[in-house]
C-alpha cells in the first residue's frame, strides 16, 4: 500500500499572507487541523491549529494578533514531506519519528496530497480489518524460506480463500502469521494442520470437543 | 394452545454433502427424539418461497447465480458471490432447496401477521450469514431477513434476536439502516470467531442507529456469565423498543461440545434461556415470535438443545433420561456414545482458570455496548 493510495487529494492550501484568524476559520469550517502554506504557489510551510493556539496564547512571548499576523509568521518551516510512491509504513515511520500529525506529499515541486494520522489509521483498518466474513487462523511458523508458501498451499488444497494475511516476528526464530480465511469451519482445518506438525495458536485445542 | 410447528420434508434437500457440518441429520435426530419421547410433532406444511419473495432482500445478480449454480452451470464470478466455496459448495437444486427453508420462516411470519398464531416454531432455517449478494457460512438465502421484511412491510416493528454462537452478520447488515428493526446478537467475539464482526460499535447507521446491538463474548464463556449478560443487554433493549413481533434464531452451537466454536454452554442453561425468551416475548412483544433453528454442529448437543426448545414452547415437561432405543439407534449410526440425559452432567468439561476474568470482561463489554446505543434511544 502506497502513500498515493491513502493520501487526500486535492489539498487545501493558504498563502503565507493569510491571517491566523482566516486560517483558523478554514480549519473550523472544514473540520481539519493542518493546512500547507504556499508562497507564490510553492510549498513554504505548514500551519496547524496547535501552531495558531500557541502563537496567540496569552502566555506566548510577543503574542501574535489573530486578525493581523500572517500565517507565514507562525507556520512551521521547513516542511517534512513525503512522496506519492513511498510505502505507507515509511510515511508512518517519518510521522512517528518527527512527532508530526500530517505529511504534505510532493510530486517533484508540485503539492499533490496530504497524509494525516487519521489516513494512516484508515490504512491500518484496511490492512488488518474484516472486509468479508471470515474466520481467524493463527499459526507460529519457522522464520525461514518456504514456510508461508507451505501454509498457503494447505489452504489452497482445502479450497479456502485467504482474505488477509499478517506476519510479524514473534520469537528468536519464529514468526506469527494471522490469516483471515473464508470459512466458518476453522477448527477442522486447524486439526489437519496440527496433524502435519504445524504449531496452530488459534483456534485452540479443547479436549472433549468432537470434530 | 400449542405452538404451531412448521416443517417440510423438503428441508432435507438443503444438503451440502456428507462431509459438511450443516447436516440434515440434525433434524432427523430431533424429530426421532420427539417421537421417542411420546410427543410426535404435528406440522404445518410451509409453502416454498417464490423468487420474488427471495428478491425482497437479495439482489437479482446473486439470485440468478444461485439458480445457475443449482442447474449445474458455471460462471467465473461465483467466488465473488460466495458460491462454490468450502462453506457453501454447489449442489443440484440449491436454489429450490434454499427457497424451501425461506418459505418455512416466511410461513411462520405470515401466521403472525395475519393473526393466525402468536408464537410459531420453524424447524429449520436461521441462515443468518447470507447477505444481499453473498452466500456465506453455510447460508445461501437469508430466511430470517425475508421474514423480517414481510413483517415490516405489514407495518410491524421487529426485534431480531440471535443466540447462535456466530455473529448474525447477514441480518444485521441487511437491516443496518432500518429504524423498524432492532437486531441483537450475542456470540463469541469476532476477534476469534467467524465471521469476524459483531463488535459493540456496530450500532447501525442513519435512521437505524442505536438499533443494532451486539454482545461479543470471551472464548470459554460459561452458563452463568452467558445468562447474566444476555439479560443485562436484552431486557432494557426490548423494554425500550417494544417490538410488535420477534424473530429468534436459536442456533445451538454455543454448546461446549460444538466443534466450531469456543463457548462452553451446557444444555442446562438452555432450560433457562428458552423460558426467559418466552417471558420477554410475552412482556415486550405482544406475545408474537417466530423461533427458528440455526447453527449447531455437535449432533449430540444440538438434538438435545432443540428438544428443549420444542418442549419449552409446547409447555411439556423435560424428561431426565433420554429413551434407550433412541440412544442406541443414533449412537450406532454415529459411531460414538451419546449423552444419556437431556441435561448435561456437572463437570462435563475441565475447569476454566480464567473464569472470573471472563465474567468481568463480558459484563464490561455489555455495559459499553449499552453506553454506545443508549444515547440514540428516545
Amino acid at each position: 500500500m502506497l502513500v498515493k493510495d491513502v493520501m487526500k487529494s486535492p489539498v487545501l492550501t493558504v498563502d503565507v499572507s493569510v491571517t491566523l484568524e482566516a486560517a483558523y476559520q478554514i480549519m473550523l469550517q472544514r473540520n481539519i487541523r493542518h493546512i500547507p502554506v504556499t508562497r507564490e504557489g510553492r510549498l513554504a510551510g505548514m500551519i496547524t491549529d496547535r501552531d495558531i493556539r500557541l502563537a496567540t496564547s496569552p502566555f506566548a512571548a510577543g503574542g501574535a494578533r489573530p486578525i493581523e499576523t500572517p500565517v507565514g509568521q507562525a507556520m512551521t518551516q521547513p516542511v517534512i514531506t513525503g512522496d506519492p510512491l513511498d510505502p505507507v509504513e515509511e510515511a508512518a515511520r517519518v510521522m512517528r519519528q518527527r512527532k508530526i500529525g500530517a505529511l504534505p506529499i510532493l510530486d517533484g515541486e508540485e503539492l499533490v496530497g496530504i497524509v494525516t494520522g487519521i489516513d494512516l489509521l484508515d490504512a491500518l483498518l484496511r490492512l488488518t480489518g474484516v472486509q468479508k466474513p471470515s474466520g481467524r487462523l493463527e499459526v507460529c511458523l519457522d522464520d525461514r524460506p518456504g514456510e508461508l508458501a507451505r501454509l498457503s498451499g494447505e489452504l489452497a488444497r482445502h479450497n479456502i480463500n485467504i482474505h488477509s494475511m499478517l506476519t510479524y516476528p514473534s520469537g528468536e526464530a519464529t514468526v506469527t502469521t494471522v490469516v483471515r480465511i473464508g470459512t466458518l469451519d476453522v477448527r477442522k482445518l486447524a486439526h489437519d494442520l496440527r496433524q502435519q506438525g504445524y504449531d496452530v495458536r488459534w483456534p485452540p485445542q479443547i479436549s472433549g470437543k468432537s470434530l | 394452545m400449542s405452538v404451531p410447528v412448521i416443517y417440510s420434508p423438503h428441508y432435507q434437500l438443503y444438503n451440502f454433502g456428507p462431509r459438511h457440518p450443516f447436516s440434515p441429520v440434525r433434524l432427523e435426530m430431533l424429530l426421532d427424539l420427539l417421537e421417542h419421547l411420546g410427543h410426535p410433532a404435528q406440522f404445518v406444511e410451509p409453502s416454498q418461497a417464490t423468487r420474488e419473495e427471495v428478491r425482497s432482500v437479495h439482489l437479482e445478480s446473486f439470485v440468478r447465480r444461485v439458480e445457475a449454480a443449482g442447474r449445474g452451470e458455471r460462471t467465473p464470478d461465483f467466488d465473488h458471490y460466495g458460491i462454490g466455496t468450502a462453506d457453501t459448495p454447489i449442489f443440484a437444486g440449491m436454489d429450490e432447496a434454499a427457497r424451501w427453508l425461506v418459505g418455512g420462516t416466511l410461513t411462520a411470519a405470515r401466521m403472525i401477521s395475519t393473526g393466525k398464531a402468536k408464537e410459531v416454531l420453524q424447524l429449520g432455517g436461521g441462515l443468518h450469514h447470507a447477505q444481499k449478494d453473498l452466500a456465506s457460512g453455510f447460508c445461501i438465502y437469508n430466511d430470517l431477513s425475508v421474514a423480517i421484511r414481510h413483517l415490516t412491510d405489514q407495518g410491524l416493528r421487529v426485534a431480531y434476536l440471535d443466540i447462535d454462537v456466530h455473529h448474525g452478520d447477514g441480518v444485521q447488515w441487511i437491516h443496518y439502516d432500518e429504524p423498524g428493526v432492532l437486531t441483537f446478537s450475542i456470540h463469541e467475539s469476532g476477534r476469534y470467531l467467524y465471521p469476524g464482526t459483531g463488535y459493540i460499535h456496530e450500532i447501525g447507521k442513519a435512521e437505524g442507529t442505536g438499533r443494532k446491538l451486539n454482545i461479543p463474548l470471551e472464548p470459554f464463556t460459561e452458563d452463568d456469565s452467558y445468562l447474566e449478560v444476555l439479560q443485562m443487554g436484552l431486557e432494557p433493549a426490548l423494554r425500550w423498543f417494544r417490538p410488535d413481533a420477534m424473530v429468534i434464531q436459536c442456533g445451538a452451537d454455543a454448546h461446549y461440545l460444538d466443534p466450531l466454536a469456543e463457548i462452553l454452554l451446557t444444555t442446562r442453561v438452555y432450560t433457562k434461556i428458552f423460558p426467559l425468551l418466552r417471558q420477554y416475548v410475552a412482556d415486550f412483544s405482544g406475545g408474537n415470535a417466530v423461533y427458528t433453528l440455526g447453527g449447531g454442529y455437535s449432533l449430540d448437543a444440538t438434538s438435545r438443545i432443540w428438544a428443549i426448545l420444542y418442549l419449552t414452547l409446547q409447555d411439556l415437561p423435560l424428561p431426565d433420561h433420554l429413551p434407550e432405543p433412541w440412544l442406541r439407534r443414533w449412537g450406532t449410526q454415529l459411531g460414538h456414545l451419546l449423552t444419556h440425559t437431556l441435561l448435561d452432567p456437572e463437570g462435563s468439561y475441565s475447569e476454566i482458570p480464567r473464569k472470573p476474568e471472563i465474567e468481568r470482561r463480558n459484563r464490561h463489554v455489555t455495559e459499553r455496548m449499552l453506553e454506545a446505543v443508549r444515547p440514540y434511544w428516545n
